[in-house]
């Protein structure tokens, strides 16, 4: 099982050159030096796979899917089949107490330098018990594991930042990893699902470097989240010409002009998918004539509408209710009922500055 | 699958601007830099073209005047690599591409000769080993 990584991948037919040239790759994604590819190489082709335990919480499987169904058998997903994974649900053969005794194993033996994976929220709601694996909260497991790990990171939008789990009225009482863990460097790779290669990039950087890399005022590696969609869209020329599609299916949509007015939350949410992109470098959201829901931001779900452009009421469900209450009392003027609604409409407005576009 | 194979059909193709950035012009220099760094102490370097506002007019600006030289080199490795001498000797230009064609990175290296192709003493080892191996046999 142990051994160093190169010798694992050779027997899986992955020559040196093929491993260099994705270290070189990946080293440019995350916009590392140049030199930094063949370091990288060098470190992780030398590396003892490294003990990983992830813990999935309440979430839909969809960060596993993304890593681990890769359309053709890539580097990542191998490079994910390198580390010494000791827990996994879903991957997992075992089941039942073996599987948790084989979590206690991999716990106690690698004391205080195994990596700790979680992906989904974790629900604090009627003291955790919305959530269980094996008869205990997840809160309780997440405390346990945490507590021996040299770092956590929480994968996708649940674990970051809680997700749709919490999302309005969150009743479970869903929260992320970081609201429970204080005292361990945690590194969020949110995205519904996360991007792979990010993922893979975070491993690498730990394993060549011994340390996680930078990461923003949200916790996510600014190598991938340093900038907003907006800022690396092929369709930005069209948004700085004002050039709009209106509709999904009018001249607009069919000349590929900027989707801004049709929803689109790239101006504001911090990914790779414009550079990396999905499925093997095919496409992504954008391309494929649909704007950006905002995934890797925290609670997307709330933003007030996926078609909604950025600069309308962010939370129109406030004003429905607002305007409802209004609507019931009958025979108040209308003309009191619009300024009612335009007051709630002003108090749910939250302005989207040019300032906040061009960051 | 490539997009090419989705029969999209563009109506209103956007004009294609000369799109020439005025980026290109200073890696001439830092080139030479690092030529001169190659020749006077045989450190090897690069120029990581995807992290750089480059627009592919500018690409093809700097392809144009570094020009080709006597040694193109393919790579089959997870998808195919380039690595291209260029018409000034110790400068290669190298792509990267990903198993569906896609450019997945981009260099130019300046070494005498890339990384890349070099084989690995490790490696060099295991082939001694086959050698011999087979001459067991004869």
């Amino acid at each position: 099982m142990q051994g160093p990584l190169i010798d694992t991948l050779a027997r899986q037919g992955v020559t040196r050159r093929t491993f260099l040239k994705y270290c070189a790759t990946l080293a440019s994604m995350m916009a590392l030096p140049p030199s930094a590819g063949l370091a990288m190489a060098e470190a992780m082709a030398a590396a003892r796979r490294p003990s990983v335990i992830w813990l999935p919480f309440q979430e839909c499987t969809g960060c596993t899917e993304s890593i681990t169904r890769s359309h053709s058998p890539t580097l990542e997903g191998m490079i994910f089949d390198m580390i010494s994974l000791d827990y996994q649900e879903t991957l997992m053969a075992a089941a039942g107490h073996q599987a948790e005794e084989a979590r206690h194993a991999a716990m106690k033996e690698n004391a205080g330098k195994y990596l700790l994976i979680v992906d989904g929220s974790i629900p604090l709601g009627v003291d955790g018990a919305y959530s269980c694996i094996g008869g205990r909260s997840n809160v309780d497991i997440l405390k346990e594991a945490a507590a021996g790990c040299a770092a956590i990171v929480a994968m996708g939008s649940c674990a970051s930042f809680g997700g749709i789990p919490k999302a309005n009225p969150n009743p479970t009482g869903a929260v992320s990893v970081s609201d429970i863990i204080k005292d361990k460097p945690i590194v969020n790779i949110p995205g519904c699902p996360p991007i792979p290669v990010v993922m893979t990039g975070v491993l690498a950087h730990y394993l060549t470097f011994g340390s996680l890399p930078e990461l923003d005022d949200k916790g996510r590696p600014k190598a991938f989240f340093g900038e907003t969609i907006h800022d690396r869209c092929y369709r930005r020329p069209f948004y700085d010409q004002g050039k709009f599609a209106k509709t999904f299916d009018d001249e607009g949509a069919r000349s590929g002009w900027c989707l801004f007015e049709l929803g689109c939350k790239g101006p504001v949410t911090h990914n790779a998918c414009a550079t990396v992109k999905w499925n093997g470098g095919t496409s992504w959201p954008v391309e494929s004539g649909h704007g950006c829901l905002g995934c890797s931001e925290p609670d997307f779900w709330d933003a007030g509408g996926f078609y909604k452009a950025l600069s309308v009421p962010a939370d129109p469900l406030k004003i429905a209710a607002f305007a409802a209450v209004v609507g019931a009392g009958a025979g108040v003027a209308v003309s009191f009922a619009n300024r009612a609604k335009k007051n709630a409409a002003k108090k749910a407005h939250q302005p989207i500055t040019l300032d906040d576009l061009e960051k | 699958m490539s997009l090419d194979a989705i029969p999209i059909h563009v109506i209103n193709a956007p004009p294609i601007e000369s799109g020439l950035t005025g980026n290109a012009p200073p890696l001439l220099r830092e080139l030479a830099e690092q030529v001169k760094r190659l020749l006077a102490t045989g450190e090897s370097s690069a120029i990581d073209l995807s992290a750089l506002p480059l627009t592919p007019a500018d690409l093809d600006w700097l392809r144009d005047k570094l020009g080709s030289g006597e040694i193109a080199i393919t790579l089959q490795a997870n998808g195919e690599s380039t690595l291209n001498e260029t018409a000034c000797p110790g400068v290669w230009w190298v792509t990267h591409h990903n198993e569906q064609g896609v450019v997945a990175s981009q260099f130019i290296e300046v070494a005498f000769v890339p990384e890349l192709v070099k084989a690995h003493p490790q490696d060099v080892a295991i082939g001694l080993e086959k050698l011999e191996f087979m001459n067991s046999d004869l």
